[in-house]
């Protein structure tokens, strides 16, 4: 912006009247984006702070407070806790749930966009696909439930991670789409030319190119399920119950454990936190430069 | 190496015919270049002979054998894509022994077949980047070098040089020659440059439409087009184009509007009738004299090595292509004596 003013000519652009200078449109785009941040962070920051404060600091509302760990030792440590083992949970599901969507979703991407299947094929399950998503998923959890009880699915891993990985696997399939359409044809041509066979071509040649994209959708995957609440509160029990329950939990029928509820939500941010950080370097672009032109 | 034949290839999307009943004979050994405009269905073809695309009706035959149904990993060829299509994640000498890699060979073979390449190649330095850090010409010497480890019976190339610079494209048209002469395999290469075509080929073919208009060298192609569009696509600056008039009388003449005639290398049926002549074969005389047309200059180009000329003559433009330094001006006027056997009439109607 400040070098488009250092070669601002006055007879190009007729003044207008209440033209701002750049300073001043500097400022106001600042305000708005701070707006913006303090929008997405406060409640971030109300909780995280809120996890150090005692129940009495809390309700007075106290603004000013001598942190403290309590909320954290009765989550992690007292004995009637699940904190920890809904954390354990989380993770396996949230795992297992992640690599089963990437399997399926990349796979049926290559299928689709790479292997000409007729116009329709390609429509009719796109189509499903985004119905599917737009679907609440509390209105599937009641019969999720009935069928997973008949067939003993229900308060197990293996059911929920098939509830989630089934939720889940649309938007992957949308997000593996783009991804995969975004290698050139050319080198899927290439690589039959040099001999390969289909899964040779996914393995060698379409994997290594799309891996930012895993990564990505992977992320993504990993917080949705890590996050869902209504098909989990159906499907499981307190052995099975994950992270999102064990919150719930803290909100009792005569009085809710704010300090508890507020810790355990700190500690629940933890894991995408550090996916995220951990996977960012996979997150670049521009992996296909050099392929082609 | 293996001799290419396609009997009657055709192929359709729906109802649009891309290619329509091409029958070609390729030696072993030739270098054959396909050559059309844009959507004459030249890279569809050589798809087609790669297995990258189905044949809807007709033979295609690699050594002898149809190859109608057999993947393009099993026709015994290697294409070269107009984008290089190299796999971004691997560097060269990966780029180059993927498919060595596919076919269970070991690393030391790999290895050395790499270098022979890349000996040939000149990549012995770049073996280890990546194509992002290649420069253009480096990533089609990949390409071709990927193309050459395989040891095809057919090279397809599939417009290899246009994504490259003037002078680069010229330099590596000179590289192709060389490698097709040390490597003698059958090559197919598509291209819609026609210097390309006339100096790498053994034989041109001529699309338009899907269809063949004129298989030959390329001086036969050059000299004896079989209609103006073949006349009109070869050679620069292009072939005249008139529009005569042939009498029933002399039908080894086509006539201006004007009454002077111009000789034909062969008689032509009487009517009106296109007439190409070459930029080259006129010579020019500052007076009248048998045989010689006067016409005015109209634009005068000097080129250092030789002059074009647009003269006028009866309302057409004629372009003249002289290899003497002219001492001439806009408005003077000339007296043209043409070649009278480099002189075609060619049915009305095709011209391009």
């Amino acid at each position: 912006m400040t070098h488009a003013s250092d070669t601002h000519q006055p007879l190009a652009t007729p003044q207008r009247r209440f033209a701002l200078t750049d300073g001043q449109v500097a400022v106001i785009r600042h305000l708005i984006l701070m707006s913006f941040a303090l929008v997405v962070l406060f409640p971030f920051f109300w909780i995280v702070s809120a996890a150090f404060k005692t129940q009495i600091d809390l309700l007075m509302g106290r603004i000013l407070f001598e942190p403290n760990l309590d909320g954290f030792t009765k989550v992690i440590f007292d004995k009637t806790s699940d904190f920890l083992r809904n954390f354990g949970n989380s993770m396996v599901i949230g795992a297992i749930s992640t690599f089963l969507v990437l399997v399926i979703a990349t796979l049926a991407a290559f299928s689709l966009y790479r292997l000409q299947w007729p116009g329709w094929v390609l429509h009719s399950l796109l189509g499903w696909s985004v119905i599917f998503h737009m679907v609440p998923p509390i209105t599937l959890a009641g019969a999720w439930y009935s069928m997973f009880r008949s067939v003993g699915l229900d308060n197990t891993y293996s059911g929920i991670i098939l509830a989630h990985t089934t939720l889940h696997l649309p938007m992957a399939l949308w997000m593996m789409g783009v991804f995969v359409r975004d290698v050139p044809k050319e080198l899927v041509e290439a690589a039959q030319i040099d001999g390969a066979k289909v899964p040779h071509i996914l393995w060698h040649v379409v994997l290594p190119i799309v891996r930012p994209g895993l990564a990505a959708t992977g992320i993504l995957t990993f917080i949705f399920s890590w996050n869902e609440f209504p098909v989990v509160l159906v499907l499981s029990q307190r052995q099975t119950a994950t992270v999102p329950l064990g919150i719930g939990k803290y909100a009792q029928e005569n009085t809710i454990a704010f300090t508890e509820m507020a810790a355990a939500s700190t500690l629940s941010i933890l894991p995408a936190f550090l996916l995220l950080l951990f996977a960012q370097r996979f997150i670049v672009r521009g992996l296909t430069s050099g392929a082609v032109k | 190496m293996a001799h290419v034949r396609l009997n009657n290839l055709s192929k359709s999307y729906g109802k649009v015919d891309v290619i329509k009943d091409v029958s070609l004979d390729i030696k072993d050994g030739e270098f054959v270049v396909l050559i059309g405009p844009s959507g004459c269905g030249k890279s569809t073809l050589l798809r087609m002979i790669a297995g990258l695309e189905s044949i809807t009706s007709g033979t295609l035959q690699i050594g002898g054998a149809p190859m109608n149904d057999v993947p393009p990993r099993d026709r015994g060829i290697s294409m070269v894509f107009q984008s290089y299509a190299l796999y971004p994640h691997m560097n060269s000498a990966d780029n180059m022994s993927f498919s060595l890699k596919l076919a269970g060979e070991d690393e030391p073979q790999r290895r050395s077949k790499v270098d022979r390449a890349a000996d040939i190649l000149g990549l012995g330095p770049y073996l280890d980047r990546l194509p992002k850090q290649l420069s253009g010409g480096q990533r089609q010497r990949v390409a071709m070098g990927r193309a050459i480890v395989r040891k095809p019976e057919v090279f397809l190339f599939d417009e290899p040089l246009s994504n490259l610079d003037a002078k680069l494209r010229v330099k590596m048209r000179a590289e192709l020659k060389e490698l097709h002469q040390k490597l003698k395999t059958t090559t197919i290469y598509v291209t819609h440059d026609q210097v390309e075509a006339m100096t790498l080929a053994d034989r041109i073919v001529v699309l338009r439409d899907g269809e063949i208009e004129q298989i030959g060298t390329p001086l036969e192609l050059y000299d004896n087009p079989a209609n103006a569009f073949v006349g009109a696509f070869l050679g620069s600056p292009t072939m005249n184009l008139l529009d005569l008039e042939v009498s029933a009388e002399n039908p080894s003449e086509a006539r201006f509007s004007d009454g002077e005639a111009l000789r034909l290398a062969a008689p032509a049926a009487p009517g009106r009738a296109t007439v190409g002549i070459r930029p080259e074969c006129f010579a020019l005389q500052s007076e009248a004299g048998s045989g010689a047309l006067r016409a005015e200059v109209v634009v005068v180009e000097p080129t250092g090595a030789s002059t074009e000329l647009v003269v006028r003559k009866a309302g057409q433009n004629i372009t003249v292509l002289s290899h003497e330094r002219l001492a001439i001006n806009p408005g003077d006027s000339v007296w043209l004596v043409p070649n009278a056997e480099r002189v075609h009439a060619f049915p009305d109607g095709a011209a391009a």
